[in-house]
């Protein structure tokens, strides 16, 4: 170190950190939205037919139970009436099932819950680290480290995370979690186990994915050839089969490139390799290098 | 030495799976490539391809040589909500001729037995091979399609008994052992109005089936269950299109030139053989099927009235003129046919080819009235 000058060293250091900073700004491939940034290719998923669902409503009744939710009795489900009006998830309703009129067809039911994206928007806008993807796909929410910012409700591209605003004390964030607890357990699912005709497949991503195309392949008639999750958001570990647009179900219209992309890459451009701080003091530097240079020739 | 003895037994294993599946397959006149992806495929690894493959099933039988009922109690959930069902397998199968056959539930039944349900479905929802529904899934989705239509608000009870209640009165608890398809009421005169041309079409349904003994499946070959089970049946034939309606008739009726014998302008009489064409069935025509007579088909064009334009090859020596009420005395059995039924009417006589004028027929006979 002895034998570089401190100015030199400074110079290198501004140079290498604003080129890392612009080389990561305009080429936003890999992205950190968590410190368990971890997305096994044997991560499971759900492919959700939309073609099979019945409407019967019994996901929504295994989904409270799962979750400790005051569920009712299961005949109450069998109320068509929800439908008259599309329902969104809730903090005490993780997953609906809304019907929708379609032209020249039986209306069609689906089902909504947290997509579980590969790159969660929701992990990547919490500044506190309390959202985290998991090895099976699942994205949960950790409430000891949550400071109900509620940013993830903001930044989530199919808004789904909702804020518990009934309660005054520890309000927390409220969503699907994929039944964490008993896929760690081993089981199913909730809403997956409960179904009664299997509209909803539960299994690793990549062999739904090849289901999915298999089944479009050979029923041309029944499904348009669009898996929603595909690629939407960069891929997502819920999926759909639908006979008709997606756009028919109130599905946002959304790119395939991953929702944090955009201000991820800024951001941690930007603050990756301590850049702000360092290119600060080269400015700072700066200044008063060609600032004393100028008082030396003034006084001579 | 002992590879060769290992690789002998492996080459006789493999001749022996080979000659065992094609035992199997013998009857079998399919492409392989019908079912299976790959070549070869094997005992342990047959590489099937996915269902439904309709063109397979290979084994037909009658309703009645199929199970009456069928519990359906192979699941055992943590939670068991409701009861097995037990499902009329008869019943339905009774009916299925007329709405896509077996096959609309066995769409797939390799040579041998019939397949249970559970041979393919996997009763464990967590499993590996996702490509087909599980058995839970299979039967909702099979059940569900035909019962949905005709009840927009199927409830699980209407199948199942909630569990743990006392005396349930649902389906369920009802046995089906001895159960059949109640007798279908079958539909006597029906007039349809017509849009596309002036007047009505009255169809004489109770003649069509015994009258002309058409079976049920002769012309229901592809019913809805709902078309007969939904409550108000919104799936009238108003809904069907002009070439829909035509074509359960045009089996047996030209329909493409001939109007006119169906649309007409009035509710007309059913078909009755002497009053609409002036030839009277007696008990010998009677029994006789339309197309022995009526060759050409479609249509059923008239036919001379003469006996000899169908009975060609009947002469004195081979019929047996007592059938008609009048056995022949020993003289007039030798005479040709055309000696007394001129001009080839077999209905009136002319006795004068041989006697004197003043002898006529029925006044003098040539042999004995018997009774017929």
């Amino acid at each position: 170190m002895g034998s570089i000058k401190r100015r030199d060293f400074i110079k290198t250091v501004t140079a290498v950190g604003c080129t890392a900073a612009g080389l990561s700004a305009v080429t936003p491939k890999k992205l950190n939205a968590t410190p368990e940034n971890i997305l096994s290719k044997d991560r499971y998923g759900v492919l959700v037919d939309t073609t099979v669902c019945i409407g019967c409503r019994r996901c929504e009744w295994a989904c409270k139970k799962a979750h400790g939710i005051e569920a009712g009795s299961i005949d109450d489900y069998d109320d068509k009436s929800v439908f008259q009006e599309e329902r969104r998830p809730a903090h005490d309703s993780y997953t609906v099932v809304n019907s929708y009129d379609v032209p020249n067809a039986e209306p069609v039911t689906v089902k909504v819950q947290c997509m579980h994206c590969d790159q969660p928007a929701c992990v990547s806008a919490c500044i506190v680290g309390a959202f985290s993807k998991k090895e099976n796909g699942a994205v949960i929410w950790d409430e000891s480290k949550c400071i109900g910012c509620r940013y993830c409700l903001v930044a989530c591209p199919f808004q789904v995370p909702t804020f518990d605003y009934h309660k005054a004390i520890e309000p927390e964030i409220r969503k699907c979690d994929f039944c964490y607890e008993r896929t760690s357990k081993g089981q199913l699912p909730a809403c997956v186990e409960i179904c009664p005709v299997e509209a909803l497949t539960y299994g690793k991503r990549s062999d739904l994915l090849q289901i999915a195309h298999d089944r479009i392949h050979r029923n041309p008639d029944r499904y348009i050839d669009h898996i929603l999750g595909e690629t939407e958001v960069g891929g997502t570990s819920w999926m759909y089969l639908s006979k008709t647009e997606f756009s028919n179900y109130n599905f946002p219209k959304l790119g395939n490139s991953p929702a944090p992309g955009v201000s991820e890459s800024i951001q941690h451009g930007i603050f990756a390799y301590f850049v702000p701080p360092i290119a600060l003091y080269a400015l700072l530097g700066g200044i008063m290098y060609l600032t004393k240079e100028k008082s030396t020739e003034e006084e001579k | 030495m002992k590879i060769k003895i290992i690789s002998v037994i492996i080459l006789l294993l493999l001749f022996v799976n080979v000659f065992h599946a094609q035992s199997d397959h013998k009857n079998f006149d399919f492409n392989c490539s019908l079912c299976h992806e790959c070549e070869n495929p094997t005992k342990i690894d047959p590489c099937l391809k996915s269902c439904p493959r309709h063109e397979i099933i290979t084994v037909h039988h009658t309703a009645q040589q199929g199970p009456k009922e069928i519990i359906l109690n192979k699941f055992e959930g943590i939670e068991d909500i409701f009861e097995p069902v037990n499902f009329s397998h008869r019943a339905h199968s009774e009916m299925s001729s007329m709405a896509g056959g077996c096959e609309m539930c066995h769409h797939y039944n390799p040579p041998g037995s019939i397949k249970k349900c559970s041979d393919c479905h996997e009763t464990n929802r967590m499993r590996t091979d996702l490509s087909k529904p599980d058995l839970k899934g299979a039967f909702h989705r099979q059940c569900i399609d035909c019962h949905s239509i005709w009840d927009n608000d199927v409830k699980c009870a209407d199948c199942h008994a909630e569990n743990a209640t006392e005396g349930a009165q649902s389906a369920t608890k009802e046995s089906y052992a001895e159960s059949y398809h109640q007798p279908v009421v079958e539909p006597g005169r029906i007039v349809y109005e017509t849009e596309e041309m002036d007047g009505v079409v009255t169809f004489y349904h109770n003649d069509h089936v015994n009258v002309f003994g058409l079976q049920c499946n002769s012309c229901h070959k592809s019913e809805s269950c709902a078309r007969c089970h939904m409550e108000n049946n919104v799936l009238a034939d108003a809904n069907r299109d002009l070439e829909e309606k035509h074509a359960v008739c045009s089996s047996c009726h030209d329909v493409d030139n001939d109007c006119e014998s169906c649309h007409k302008e009035k509710i007309v009489e059913g078909f009755n053989h002497a009053r609409s064409t002036g030839f009277n069935l007696n008990e010998y025509h009677g029994s006789v099927e339309c197309e022995d007579c009526h060759k050409a088909g479609k249509g059923f064009k008239g036919l001379k009235s003469e006996c000899s334009s169908c009975h060609k090859d009947w002469n004195s020596s081979n019929f047996d003129h007592s059938v008609t009420g009048l056995m022949l005395d020993e003289i007039h059995i030798e005479n040709d046919c055309a000696d007394c039924h001129t001009e080839g009417v077999y209905t009136s006589q002319n006795c004068e080819n041989c006697h004197d004028p003043d002898i006529k027929y029925p006044d003098s006979k040539p042999g004995t009235l018997k009774k017929r």
